[in-house]
């Protein structure tokens, strides 16, 4: 016969709030769900396909904005029962780096990627006319990108690029896996795509034919017929109808092995885009800050296939180990 | 708290031995990695160089949990007088890599509560936890530079302790 002893666990104690986010399918509706039956095996510093770690957040605050209220019955009257009258969860918080995900995270609008400029193109404010694609060869993969070698001559280590498909004509949803604007009617610029894909990365090395990169590339190797352009920076705008949604995760690990998840199915941006400045030093709030973006979120509702309920977040829990349950 | 103060010196222990295993002491004619409890110590009045002390202060107790909080404040000394080599002129370069050693001793910032003190020693239930450093100043004294980190070290009472 195997034993252990137990002891009370007090409540959980936590340093910081990780945060990992996949996108909705738009087209389909589908969120991505977390089974957190699976909370135990998941792996906080390499999170299994499709989440993408966004790192340590603060300031991680959710507040249920659900309303209830009660039926009142008899005379005088009295509560007899509670009835939830409309459901609705906020949270809000402030990511610790800056990059393509966490911008459009926390802007409330259509993020787009900056393509590097064609000659003479003349100026616009969401960038200008790009300079021309370069096709991507087959062979390439989430990491390495095959090109012909005339076009990887123009890229160095620290360039930064983008690769998808060229834009022709579609409307709707636009973008995959992510979902990165809304078209009502077509353009006719055909690096549309381009401009808004979450599909970029960073290259670190160039060989004679060959870009690599220093991550995956989120869509995974790049389809058949995918093109690729420099690019120089992002943009978001204050504006547009565009709303962003995706799956959040967000993880609490505790000091004794304990673990805390909220997952949010669907979470779109609630306010426009947001910084707030925090000084390194206290003693000189006036001196250097880190400039944070600020996330704030409305959660939209799923149906549980459970028992066809709606619901907004889940949160689960596991225990420390030989904690009293 | 004993257990907990033995373990947190043990993973700081085990920890340099891989961060920097050239830096050992000789203490009661062992050579161990570089790093000694003070008040498990003959008593000094001067300070070892090269060497981490770690030197146990303040102490607090939640006891209005299900299971008694320990805090415990610990303060680890350490300084260099630079290498005879470079005649003392890299003692601030000692320092700085003192400073990174100690900031990677002390992460990840949990290790298991070992009972030292029973043979075979024994992996108890919870883990010891602790805040993130605060470091002092650098102090000079002649060709001496040192400075200390204070850490807060948590700990749960179990059955037994």
């Amino acid at each position: 016969m195997m034993t252990a002893t137990s002891f009370s666990a007090p409540a959980p104690v936590a340093r910081r709030v990780r945060a990992y986010f996949a996108p909705v399918n738009r087209a389909t509706q589908t969120p991505v769900l977390f089974d957190p039956s699976q909370l135990s095996s998941f792996n906080l510093d390499a999170p299994p396909t499709p989440w993408i770690d966004l790192g340590w957040i603060q300031n991680f605050t959710r507040k249920s904005t659900s309303k209830g209220g009660p039926i009142l019955t008899g005379i005088p009257a009295s509560s007899l029962e509670q009835t939830r009258e409309s459901l609705e969860a906020q949270l809000s918080f402030e990511f610790l780096g800056w990059t393509k995900l966490t911008m459009a995270l926390a802007t409330g609008s259509q993020h787009m990627n900056l393509l590097a400029p064609a000659s003479g193109a003349s100026a616009a404010a969401d960038g200008a006319k790009a300079a021309p694609a370069v096709i991507v060869q087959s062979g390439s993969t989430a990491s390495i990108i095959q090109l012909a070698a005339a076009d990887a001559a123009n890229f160095a280590p620290g360039s930064m690029i983008a690769i998808d498909a060229d834009y022709s004509g579609q409307t709707g949803y636009v973008g995959s896996p992510v979902s990165g604007s809304y078209l009502r009617q077509p353009l006719t610029d055909v690096d549309y795509i381009r401009r808004i894909t979450f599909n970029v990365g960073l290259v670190l090395g160039v060989s004679s034919a060959t870009l690599i990169l220093a991550q995956p590339l989120p869509g995974g190797a790049p389809a058949a017929g995918t093109k690729l352009q420099a690019i120089t920076g992002f943009v978001d705008r204050e504006g547009g109808s565009f709303y962003h949604e995706w799956s959040a995760l967000f993880a609490m690990q505790g000091s004794q092995g304990d673990r805390i998840f909220f997952h949010y199915p669907r979470l779109q941006s609630l306010a426009g885009a947001e910084e707030m400045a925090m000084p390194l030093d206290n003693k000189h709030t006036g001196g250097l800050a880190r400039i944070l973006l600020k996330g704030q979120f409305l959660a939209l509702p799923v149906t549980d296939p459970l028992d066809g309920e709606r619901v907004l977040c889940y949160r689960s829990f596991r225990p420390a180990a030989y904690a009293l349950i | 708290m004993q257990n907990a103060k033995d373990s947190f010196y043990l993973a700081l222990r085990t920890r340099l031995a891989v961060i920097n295993p050239e830096r050992t002491v000789l203490l009661r004619g062992a050579i161990r990695p570089g790093i000694l409890v003070e008040e498990a110590e003959a008593p000094n009045a001067v300070l070892p160089t090269d060497v981490f002390v770690v030197r146990w202060l303040g102490f607090g107790a939640d006891i209005d949990l299900s299971s008694a909080m320990a805090a415990e404040e610990c303060e680890i000394l350490y300084g260099t007088c630079g290498t005879q080599a470079f005649g003392g002129l890299d003692r601030g370069r000692n320092l700085s890599a003192m400073d990174e050693e100690i900031l990677a001793m002390l992460q990840p910032f949990y290790t298991h509560k070992i009972n030292y003190s029973v043979q075979p020693t024994t992996t108890m239930q919870t883990q010891v936890f602790w805040a993130e450093p605060t470091f002092a100043p650098i102090n000079i004294q002649r060709d001496r530079l040192s400075r200390s980190v204070r850490v807060r070290v948590y700990s749960y009472q179990e059955q037994g302790e």
